[in-house]
């Protein structure tokens, strides 16, 4: 009996495209650096939610030996959490005996990288800006699993699920948007972010165009002055109907599109997340800017409109 | 308790220092039997046990505890100096100027890249910061003043905080994320080698602020007394003033600020054995590193894997300690 199960999970888990496992793998981090495994990664501590998931999106749940306290999806839920992204607790890290720690571009103290380091574990640095990172990241980490067919698969139904999102607002009239990330101070995406670009795939002209920084603080007065046609607001399961809120705020309420009704609420977990799940969330984005186009059947049930 | 010699006052403390060690090696995120610890700590069993008690625990605790030691000595020094129940490590500015070092590595990409330059960034941020103040102070009057010194501290610190929000402002959202988790303090990142370090500051300085221990007697009845009685009243200000600095930026450097420690260990020990400097420096010490040991310890292991900072620790455990001790008969404030 224990044998067949061992056999069925080495059927499932040696998966008939998967790559040898055994060969040493050398690659480049995002940041630039050096990574050598002596063989596929095996046991994978992600700092990272969005690499959580494009782990999981590429087979490779079973690799994973520990996740961030944000990481509560019920994939995973059941895995020790390490803390948090960039305050991980070292000592649980090393405590699971990682062969591959996945960890933050952005952290600019980069501590939980050189600890790891010095101890001997392979630290791999995600960079999470645009779109392009999305799949380098999937490219990397299906590279150090030895899943690159299923990374391979897993970035072209993306990429083709983008390309019709595309090819469906081709040609229409593009709605100018902002994208709420945070009410008060406001701030939105920049042109060059995920959010950004997968906003204007949809269909969508974001009326922050001209900033340097990824997630600028915006002042109200810019935003009353740009008078977008929709706002897009990324809510939690728990959040009330952000219209609501808004028509009750100072500035916000003076906007075009909160006294016309124009807000789009989107799931935060969903569209916050530079992984595979962007092709969802183009989809979330385009039912969003362009309800004419949503069909019944491919609507998904997430992007609730308030108008 | 208050006729105790100081040595066994010492002793006592030293006991104390040792316990705290041991408790902060033995707990933590990760459970840890006693002898997996002993096997470990002797180099034998699991390799990964090993790490994490001797690369991760150990060096954590020994930063802990030099940070905790120079802190309450700097703290008692500046107050024996400044004759002011609040003065504290960082009154003169020393940790705001080594946040302006710390930041402006986070901000321009540095410390991303090349980890030792935080800390050094910082040191030198607390360094000039305090030859700033220092420059001030001795600019107004022929000596130096020490009302003049602590205000020149509280404006320079206050300009430095300014600088500091103003290069945030226009930071990006991850790294003002990065200067605030630095700016809370947190001994996460200590290694054996900020250890070293730490302990090649510490040592003169503790031998030079305990060979003043007298001057600072006599200063802290008041200047002109002090030099009636044959103390060279600014040799010993400006060396003491130097030595309590670089202390404080030293510790700044490896952990970040830390508040609440160097304010209130020097004044615990006052309260329970009085104001001696003779005592009160090396008792400050030893109470300081047990402290911030504890505290440590406490902040890392009481939510599991998400660790606390420790500025919450010392503060939520430490003021209740305080003010138990303050309301004590016996602590001659009382009535």
């Amino acid at each position: 009996m224990l044998l067949a199960i061992a056999c069925a999970r080495d059927q499932t888990t040696d998966h008939p495209t998967r790559e040898s496992t055994k060969s040493a793998i050398e690659l480049t981090d995002d940041a630039g650096n050096p990574v050598r495994l002596d063989h596929a990664a095996k046991r994978i501590v992600s700092l990272v939610p969005s690499a959580t998931e494009t782990l999981i999106a590429i087979g490779a749940r079973n690799d994973l030996v520990g996740r961030t306290r944000y990481d509560t999806a019920a994939d995973v839920a059941a895995l020790p959490s390490v803390g948090g992204g960039v305050d991980a607790s070292v000592e649980s890290i090393v405590n699971l005996r990682p062969d591959l720690v996945v960890t933050w571009q952005s952290d600019a103290r980069q501590v939980v990288r050189e600890r790891l380091i010095a101890l001997g574990v392979p630290v791999f640095v995600i960079k999470t800006e645009d779109t392009t990172d999305v799949f380098r990241g999937i490219a990397s980490l299906g590279r150090l699993t030895a899943r690159d067919s299923q990374a391979t698969a897993v970035a072209i139904a993306v990429r083709s699920t983008l390309d019709s999102v595309r090819r469906a607002t081709a040609g229409r009239p593009m709605p100018t948007v902002l994208y709420v990330g945070y009410e008060d101070p406001p701030m939105s995406a920049g042109p060059t972010t995920f959010i950004g670009q997968l906003i204007s795939l949809a269909g969508g002209r974001s009326v922050i165009t001209d900033s340097s920084q990824l997630w600028p603080n915006i002042a109200m007065e810019e935003i009353v002055r740009r008078d977008p046609d929709i706002l897009i607001v990324p809510v939690g399961e728990t959040t009330k109907n952000p219209l609501v809120a808004l028509r009750e705020r100072t500035g916000w309420r003076s906007l075009r599109a909160v006294r016309l009704g124009q807000v789009v609420s989107v799931p935060a977990d969903l569209v916050n997340r530079p992984s595979p799940s962007i092709a969802q969330s183009a989809r979330v984005l385009l039912s969003a800017l362009h309800p004419e186009l949503a069909d019944s059947t491919r609507r998904p049930p997430d992007a609730k409109t308030a108008r | 308790m208050r006729a105790w010699p100081v040595s066994l006052r010492l002793a006592v403390l030293g006991a104390v220092v040792a316990l705290s060690l041991l408790a902060a090696v033995r707990l933590g995120a990760v459970f840890m039997s006693i002898s997996a610890l002993m096997d470990a700590i002797g180099g034998r069993g699991d390799p990964t046990t090993i790490t994490i008690i001797r690369e991760l625990r150990l060096p954590r605790a020994c930063q802990a505890a030099l940070v905790g030691a120079a802190l309450a000595m700097a703290g008692a020094t500046f107050q024996a100096l400044l004759r002011n129940p609040l003065a504290e490590p960082y009154i003169l500015g020393v940790s705001s100027g080594a946040a302006v070092g710390a930041v402006f590595t986070v901000v321009t990409g540095f410390a991303a890249r090349f980890v030792w330059s935080l800390p050094a960034a910082a040191f030198i941020g607390a360094v000039l910061s305090m030859l700033l103040v220092f420059r001030i102070a001795f600019s107004v009057g022929r000596t130096l003043d020490t009302r003049v010194l602590l205000l020149a501290g509280v404006v320079v610190s206050a300009f430095l905080i300014a600088v500091i929000w103003l290069v945030l402002t226009f930071a990006d959202t991850e790294s003002v994320r990065s200067a605030i988790f630095w700016m809370m303090g947190s001994h996460a990142n200590a290694s054996w080698h900020s250890v070293g370090i730490l302990t090649i500051c510490l040592i003169p300085s503790a031998i030079v602020l305990f060979a003043l221990a007298r001057p600072l007697n006599l200063l802290a009845i008041g200047e002109p007394t002090a030099a009636y009685l044959g103390t060279s009243v600014e040799g010993t200000k400006i060396v003491a003033f130097a030595t309590a600095s670089l202390l404080t930026a030293a510790s700044v450097s490896v952990s970040g600020t830390i508040g609440f420690v160097g304010l209130v260990v020097p004044h615990t020990v006052r309260l329970i054995w009085g104001g001696d400097n003779r005592s009160l420096l090396p008792c400050s010490a030893l109470l300081g590193a047990a402290f911030l040991v504890a505290a440590d310890t406490l902040a890392r292991s009481l939510a599991g894997a998400n660790e606390l900072p420790i500025g919450i620790v010392t503060a939520l455990v430490g003021v209740p300690c305080f003010v138990w001790l303050l309301r004590r008969p016996w602590s001659g404030l009382a009535t």
